[in-house]
């Protein structure tokens, strides 16, 4: 700990000087009365510090949290020296905010004394946190001089979003081959009752339909459809955000990736990640918990890195994108590559659907007329734009903060419903 | 509070002055009201460059009051106590921030060191002018002795501060 002066020790010291120097010119023993204070608080403050021996260290109760949830952060201070008084702050993140009054704090340590400093914090935002670094300054009795250290240790708490609860989600056009809870369109070894057809030699007997071959005067067994399981991809745009007052159309998506992300693999499907952005992030589609961990993982890395380097589709592994998967893209539509990328994928067939993470909610219309007109005309291009997704066979809904995101799932629902009726016709 | 009582302190040590009458009892209380008006901004705008100035107009007018007295006034030594006062106050205000929140023993502490060192000032000045009143001849033993105390509180600052920083 390198100790440097306070403006105090130069002012101190330049009024004794001054003092001393004018009672000798004019002769005047008061003005060494008035100026020996001074000296006497300078020496003494000299003469009592002592180079403090401090180490300091941060720790936390719990390394992964839900957002919202609160943790403790520990500052723990160790003095081999007396420390007359040491004030400590523990710096934090913008995604979390201190409970405790205690931050920053001023105290006194005594030689070999231990302090353990509780800060109760929360993480108002998912993401990977890094607290600290967990300063302190420590100053000599009287204030002359003082010495800084910071600590060594910076932990990290990791922030999951909170998911939604979704009772029901997109289904993909197509099936995969293992099994699952999606029922086939086509006809093999299921539950799911499908139709009836003539028996045949081979047909197990217990697959006969009593009733109906009753009916019908020959042998009839049920048909089924298998229960297989889907490849979804679920495809986070980073290229830009809305954001105001710490919420932003990023934390909207990040939130209902980790939800949709949560929900397909409770349907034993199987899902992948694709982070397209300023920095490209991929998971190669997987099943189970240790799947979901990883996406939820991956997603707490993901921040809006500007980027002018015009990325296409083909920078993607052609393992993250399986044939017969369903992309699922949250987009606030604000960049034109991800939205070249999403037409891009429709364009190869991919099964392709769109929640427009509306960037409004965080915008406000100008007083100006000139400008409002200009965001009029912004938000009118934007429906433009959905049109054209939707024209190219892309389901989108546009999902306004605040909306539960099952009501935009339902939307996206409907279109495709329709989208296929219409072809069929 | 401490600020308030940096300003008291401030005031009181120029009233000292005022009190004193003469001719230049006017310069004084013009020096006292910039003093104050000094250290206010200081404590307003968190300047602690300020600080000794208002120290020095405060001192410049009592000073200013005491031209033409050949005796020495016994409270001086107050006054070099009260300018103290102001200034460690002055100081304690500009480096407390409000959102450090100081435990309650470091403010006891604090306040018992401060007031210990005021004591001690003051004593050290009563027997200062003491030595200077039984002194027949004030003019060059006083000099001498001035000259010597400045030379050892310079020695001695030099070497409290050399063996603080090795």
């Amino acid at each position: 700990m390198r100790p440097y002066a306070t403006a105090k020790l130069g002012g101190y010291a330049a009024l004794a000087a001054v003092g001393l120097l004018a009672s000798l010119v004019l002769s005047r023993p008061e003005l060494v009365a008035l100026t020996a204070p001074f000296l006497l608080a300078l020496a003494a403050g000299l003469a009592l510090a002592t180079p403090p021996r401090l180490a300091v260290a941060a720790a936390v109760d719990a390394e992964r949290v839900l957002e919202g949830d609160e943790v403790t952060a520990r500052v723990l201070l160790d003095a081999a020296t007396p420390i007359d008084r040491v004030d400590v702050y523990l710096r934090l993140p913008p995604g979390m905010e201190s409970l405790s009054a205690t931050n920053p704090v001023s105290l006194r340590l005594r030689t070999g004394e231990r302090r353990e400093l509780a800060v109760r914090v929360r993480a108002r935002r998912w993401g990977a946190h890094v607290l600290g670094p967990a300063y302190a300054r420590v100053s000599d009795p009287f204030g002359f001089l003082r010495w800084e250290t910071v600590a060594e240790t910076r932990p990290q708490v990791r922030a999951y979003p909170r998911e939604d609860a979704l009772r029901r989600i997109l289904q993909p056009w197509e099936t995969q081959v293992f099994t699952g809870n999606e029922v086939a369109r086509r006809k093999g070894e299921g539950i799911e009752f499908a139709d009836v057809r003539a028996w045949a030699p081979g047909d197990p007997v217990r697959r006969v339909n009593w009733r109906a071959s009753a009916r019908r005067g020959e042998l009839l067994v049920n048909e089924s459809h298998p229960e297989r399981n889907t490849d979804v991809i679920l495809f986070v745009d980073s290229f830009a955000e809305a954001r105001q007052e710490g919420a932003s159309t990023l934390d909207l998506a990040v939130r209902a990736t980790a939800a949709l992300a949560d929900a397909y693999i409770g349907r034993r499907d199987r899902v992948g990640l694709v982070g397209f952005g300023g920095i490209l992030r991929w998971l190669v589609p997987g099943g189970g918990t240790v799947q979901l961990y990883r996406i939820v993982d991956a997603l707490l890395d993901t921040e809006i890195v500007l980027s002018y380097y015009w990325k296409e589709i083909d920078v993607i592994p052609r393992r993250t994108l399986p044939p017969n998967a369903l992309v699922l893209g949250l987009s606030p539509l604000l960049d034109g590559r991800s939205i070249g990328a999403l037409l891009d994928l429709r364009a190869r067939k991919f099964d392709v659907a769109v929640v427009d993470v509306s960037p409004l909610p965080f915008t406000r219309r100008p007083a100006d007329p000139v400008d409002a007109v200009a965001y009029d005309i912004w938000a009118l291009r934007r429906d433009a734009l959905r049109h054209r997704l939707q024209r190219a066979g892309i389901a989108v809904a546009e999902w306004r903060a605040g909306e539960p995101l099952q009501l935009v799932l339902e939307e996206v629902r409907s279109f495709r419903r329709h989208a296929r009726l219409a072809r069929a016709s | 509070m401490t600020g308030a009582g940096a300003v008291a302190a401030l005031a009181a040590a120029g009233g000292f002055g005022i009190a004193g009458g003469g001719r230049y009892a006017q310069a004084a209380l013009g020096a006292t009201a910039f003093a104050l008006l000094l250290l206010v901004v200081a404590l307003v705008l968190r300047a602690p460059v300020l600080v000794p100035w208002a120290v020095i107009a405060t001192a410049a007018g009592y000073l200013a009051v005491r031209v033409g007295h050949d005796s020495v006034d016994g409270w001086a030594a107050v006054v070099g106590v009260l300018l103290l006062l102001a200034a460690e106050l002055a100081a304690w205000s500009i480096d407390a921030d409000p959102r450090i929140r100081a435990e309650r023993a470091l403010v006891v502490r604090r306040t018992l060191t401060l007031a210990g060192l005021c004591a001690a000032a003051l004593v050290a000045n009563f027997l200062l002018l003491a030595t200077t009143a039984l002194t027949a001849s004030a003019g060059a033993l006083l000099a001498l002795l001035g000259t010597t105390a400045a030379v050892v509180a310079v020695a001695v600052v030099l070497r409290l501060s050399r063996r603080v920083t090795a």
